[in-house]
């Protein structure tokens, strides 16, 4: 009190146009880029370099998206460059690997975060609530593999993989994938279960269930929120993922989405208006995910309550 | 229904011995209370019981199977907890089905168990809430229709009524002791409340870190208790205590502290001269007007049934019972006696009585 009478206090105004100065800036900032990959993904090639700029679409078109999608039965190498570049009638090689390389990604995502789940939730479960010999060690144990940059480990991982013959497979990627997300998920998870009163465990027990019975009618259900961001972070770590699905996948059987729509930049010549429309089409899984699931989490951030 | 019996059990946590050597014999379809102040041992020997703690030591028998490495989901027992600890994410009716559902129990069985535990309990009203919207006491009943529907062969309870209110745990009470007699199982009940323990158990353990201090009927733990700390532990207001020695004369012994002589009319007493004693009288066997020990009223708290009166006599402070008719204000000289025979006797050094027989 006696300090605020001391200070002068901003005026309310003044306070609230410099908030709003600030957000517009935000927005600006985070907002900008994602606008301007949509807005060149409906122009032609012609028009992203304009200038000045357009902020607006001029010449808004589809052809982008639809040489993508029929990209695969239209493009060879004879009739790939009757586009011309510079007016954006140009499709690169890469381009007939867009959706295999979607579905790649989409089989690899869903399986790390289904699996990630799953180990997490157990080896999470065991390291909280079972006293077994070993149990601090094995936590640290895990943790301390993610002290580690990845990039040190790109080349053991390499080899390894290519002694059990599993370079250029969808399995190298989920398991490389499950080796990064696992220790962080178990971490949320151990952290969430020993929120979780342990008289629940013990009356879940008495009441006749065995550990796994614990976990799944139990800790699973209390846990939602702390499961569906383990989903969506597994998920999305292995939709992104770059470095690692480059050195150990060589052509379309496995390859994912960033790795494609990368290729698209080191062809012949750079189409932006088209690396942009994959761009769109990256995020809108991500995001769909996202608008779906945000009703979960808070949903079960509000079904606790146990003592009153 | 289930005789459960503790050989010799230990359990230690590191360095901490939470249970020291135990045995205990719970006979069938009794109600036992263990009883003690916190850490005591007592949760822990319940959790043992349950299957939810490894023995360090000793074997446990449920009639005459050992159980020691028996999970707890397989020793059919059912158990409630001061924290209720029901599923948030299940209705009330979710709740008391859940362990037949895990026993694949058909639908229309599950229907009927849940609604007659509900109608025992009075809280078919509630069977479609959640946790969430109950009073504690709800909880309450919640958790022990969880556990009767099943119909155990133990039923284990760990103070299950320490966090509701005055009046509702002496309802609570009644319910449980009347549970008891339609169910005809083994209750092991854990409190820290004596009240709770003299009035509901069929036998009582007192336990003290870790060890057993006395067992046996109310009647005897409060009337015969084996040591100071049981005497102590028991009655309210405590029981008053008194340092002296025995001094034999005759037949006999007194307690004698200062000018203070008391005899103690009892034979085995009287090999016991210049023994440094503690002696124990329960504020009731105090009786006002009858006796020739001088006192001095000095604070007097009156309880509407009763009043408790502080009083003195030399230096020695004691608490009296009175009936609450009787006049007494502070200040008031008072003539105190007692019968010789209620009188507790224990070793200054070891706590043990004296008196006090051993169980046959």
């Amino acid at each position: 009190m006696s300090r605020a009478a001391r200070r002068p206090m901003l005026p309310v105004v003044g306070r609230s146009a410099l908030l709003l100065f600030m957000s517009v800036i935000f927005i600006f900032y985070v907002g900008g880029p994602v606008y301007w990959l949509f807005k060149t993904s409906i122009e032609p090639e012609s028009q992203v370099a304009a200038v000045p700029p357009n902020w607006i679409p001029q010449d808004p078109t589809l052809f982008n998206f639809e040489s993508l999608i029929w990209a695969g039965r239209e493009v060879n190498y004879e009739n790939r460059r009757q586009g011309d570049p510079a007016t954006g009638r140009f499709i690169p090689t890469g381009a007939k690997y867009l959706l295999p390389a979607l579905w790649n990604s989409f089989l690899v995502g869903i399986a790390v975060a289904a699996l990630n789940v799953l180990l997490s939730a157990t080896a999470a479960y065991a390291i909280a609530l079972i006293h077994f010999r070993g149990r601090r060690f094995t936590l640290y144990t895990i943790l301390v593999t993610r002290v580690i940059p990845d990039i040190a480990l790109i080349v053991p991982l390499f080899l390894l993989l290519r002694n059990f013959g599993l370079i250029n497979t969808k399995t190298a990627l989920i398991t490389t994938y499950l080796a990064v997300t696992v220790p962080f998920t178990i971490f949320i998870l151990i952290n969430y279960f020993q929120s979780v009163p342990p008289e629940l465990y013990k009356a879940a027990r008495i009441d006749g269930c065995s550990h796994l019975g614990v976990l799944r009618h139990v800790y699973l259900p209390l846990a939602m929120p702390a499961v569906v961001a383990s989903l969506m972070f597994a998920f999305l770590t292995s939709w992104n993922e770059f470095l690692f699905a480059l050195m150990l996948t060589q052509n379309i059987q496995a390859q994912t989405l960033p790795i494609i729509i990368s290729g698209f930049a080191l062809d012949f010549t750079v189409s932006f208006s088209f690396l942009n429309a994959a761009g769109v089409i990256a995020i809108v899984p991500p995001v769909v995910l996202a608008i779906l699931f945000e009703r979960y989490i808070v949903s079960g951030l509000t079904a606790g309550a146990v003592k009153g | 229904m289930a005789r459960i019996a503790c050989r010799h059990l230990t359990k230690q946590y590191g360095n901490v011995t939470a249970v020291d050597r135990l045995d205990l014999e719970i006979r069938d379809t009794e109600f036992m209370v263990l009883l003690g102040p916190s850490g005591c041992g007592k949760t822990t020997t319940l959790n043992i019981i349950a299957g939810l703690e490894e023995i360090t030591e000793g074997d446990i028998y449920f009639d005459d199977a050992l159980m020691n490495y028996v999970p707890p989901h397989k020793r059919e027992v059912a158990m409630v907890f001061q924290s209720y600890a029901l599923y948030p994410q299940k209705t009330v009716f979710e709740n008391i089905a859940f362990g037949l559902r895990l026993r694949k129990v058909p639908n229309a069985d599950v229907r009927r168990l849940v609604q007659g535990a509900a109608e025992q309990l009075e809280i078919t009203h509630l069977l479609e809430r959640r946790p969430s919207e109950l009073s504690g006491g709800q909880r309450q009943r919640v958790a022990l229709g969880r556990a009767i529907v099943r119909k155990p062969s133990a039923f284990l309870m760990d103070e299950p009524l320490s966090n509701l209110d005055a009046a509702l745990r002496v309802a609570m009470r009644t319910l449980i002791k009347r549970l008891h007699r339609t169910m005809r199982t083994t209750f092991v009940y854990v409190t820290h409340d004596q009240a709770e323990a003299m009035t509901m158990a069929d036998r009582i353990v007192v336990m003290r870190e870790g060890v057993i201090q006395h067992l046996g009927t109310p009647h005897e733990i409060y009337h015969r208790p084996r040591n100071q700390f049981v005497a102590s532990f028991l009655g309210s207001p405590q029981i008053n205590l008194v340092d002296g020695r025995l001094e034999a004369n005759g037949g006999g012994a007194s307690f004698v502290r200062g000018d203070l002589r008391v005899p103690l009319a009892d034979g085995r007493l009287a090999s016991q001269g210049g023994r440094e004693v503690v002696l124990g009288v329960r504020p009731e066997d105090l009786r006002v007007g009858t006796g020739n020990l001088e006192a001095a009223a000095e604070l007097v708290s009156p309880l509407g049934s009763e009043q408790h009166v502080n009083a003195r006599i030399g230096d020695i402070e004691l608490v009296l019972r009175v009936d609450k008719d009787m006049t007494v204000a502070t200040g008031d000289r008072l003539s105190l006696g007692f019968d010789p025979r209620r009188l507790h006797v224990f070793d200054k050094q070891t706590g043990q009585s004296l008196r006090a027989q051993p169980e046959p």
